[in-house]
């Protein structure tokens, strides 16, 4: 794997991570929750290597 | 428990739901393997990272078939799946692998050229995940690829793919395409990766021919071909005009363009002793105008899109109902490689390359390609390879 991958899966686990913390401290939009999960998709299928 | 907390566990639920409905069947397509029964023709089974180490342990390494005839004379390497979307090129080369019988020289295939793309999908294009062909001891399961490698494999993918080592600028998506990738190097991108490792075939063990399987669209110029570069010219059209006087089918020859770069039947003449030729089959699956993208239509090539097409005369090849079947398109593949081989060793009989039972374009139509294909189940384990 080389260097632009690896940097690649850093910052796809980096925005992921900010993501769910945002989805943790939300508390007033529904809309919004449900845009940080639709979001969070590709990037856990990335980072599980499966698309 | 707060009612947004209850919200949040509900929606991270139907997240793992959507993740695990859309994921787990392409994470099995990625891993599945097919088994491939070693024929009566195979002497040694080898890895394309023999050829081109850094490709060890990655998902582009691919199982080398050899298969060395009883008398010594030239070599012939076969190539399928370099698009992974035309599984013509794979049926062929399995054809090959579980029944020739090499007499005289050496063939080499290689079934999975695009391994990677072959554990790819077009989800966009509603491509079917996997295709079965009926045998007469049940089915064969097979993985349906993309035509590109799987961005897990190689990414990212540069703005313009510049092509080594002619500098010529392609297209982004071709950096993934094996066949924009010829001649390769060693440290490139894993598609040069793979390619260095075809040249290396070629190079180091003086193989005399190599052919390329793939299929075209039927509204595209360039199908149901022969693409040849100069120094094999004379060979293809010797094939051309031999397969449509005695086996009745067309496969005019194309010459290879000397200003588009990066595709094998260009660059393993240039780049090596080896003669080139490109097989093109037409594939109505491919075509944009069809009706969905079913295993039915991969199989039987009839589409009621395309026909109505035909009667306007849209389309390059002859198209009626009675479309264009796998069988004939495998056919075609096997006639024509085993009529190149002949022509070759016609040419130069001190390399001739001859090889026995493998069925022809009318053995295919007639009894089914399923009937060719050998069944794992009772085959030795050492007689099977996982591809």
């Amino acid at each position: 794997m080389n260097l632009v991958m690896i940097a690649y899966y850093v910052i796809t686990t980096f925005l992921l991570v900010l993501l769910v913390w945002n989805l943790v401290l939300e508390k007033k939009s529904r809309d919004n929750l449900v845009l940080y999960i639709l979001v969070m998709i590709p990037l856990i299928l990335r980072l599980l290597r499966v698309k | 428990m707060k009612c947004e907390t209850l919200w949040k566990i509900a929606l991270a639920a139907g997240l793992a739901g959507l993740l695990a409905w859309g994921g787990i069947p392409l994470f099995v397509h990625r891993h599945f393997d097919l088994p491939v029964v070693k024929g009566p023709g195979v002497t040694d089974v080898l890895r394309l990272s023999d050829f081109s180490p850094r490709l060890k342990g990655t998902a582009a390494d691919t199982a080398v078939f050899v298969l060395r005839g009883k008398k010594p004379g030239g070599k012939a390497l076969l190539l399928g799946e370099t698009h992974s979307n035309e599984p013509e090129g794979l049926l062929a080369t399995l054809v090959f692998i579980e029944n020739a019988v090499v007499e005289s020289g050496t063939l080499y295939v290689i079934p999975f050229f695009n391994n990677s793309g072959s554990r790819n999908t077009r989800p966009g294009d509603g491509y079917p995940l996997y295709f079965e062909i009926p045998t007469d001891w049940g089915a064969v399961k097979l993985r349906f690829g993309n035509r590109d490698a799987s961005p897990l494999d190689q990414w990212p993918d540069p703005d313009v793919y510049v092509h080594y080592p002619e500098r010529q600028l392609l297209s982004f998506v071709d950096a993934r395409n094996v066949n924009r990738a010829w001649p390769g190097r060693p440290k490139g991108p894993l598609m040069e990766q793979v390619t260095f490792g075809g040249m290396e075939i070629l190079r180091k063990e003086h193989v005399d021919v190599a052919i390329d399987l793939h299929g075209a669209e039927t509204m595209f110029p360039v199908t149901n071909c022969i693409v040849a570069p100069e120094k094999s010219l004379r060979i293809a059209t010797l094939a051309a005009l031999t397969v449509k006087a005695r086996e009745g089918f067309e496969s005019h020859v194309e010459p290879s363009p000397v200003g588009f770069r990066g595709l094998s039947h260009r660059e393993i003449g240039d780049y090596s002793a080896t003669l080139p030729f490109l097989l093109e089959v037409p594939i109505p699956f491919l075509d944009q105008p069809t009706g969905p993208k079913t295993e039915k239509l991969l199989l039987d090539g009839k589409d009621p899109f395309l026909l109505s097409l035909a009667k306007k005369k849209k389309l390059f090849v002859p198209y009626d109902e009675s479309g264009w079947s796998m069988d004939r398109r495998v056919g075609q593949h096997c006639s024509v490689s085993l009529e190149i081989l002949r022509q070759f060793s016609k040419k130069t009989p001190e390399r001739a390359i001859v090889i026995e039972n493998v069925p022809r374009y009318s053995d295919i139509v007639k009894n089914t390609l399923g009937h060719y294909f050998l069944n794992p189940k009772t085959a030795a384990p050492k007689d099977i390879v996982w591809d």
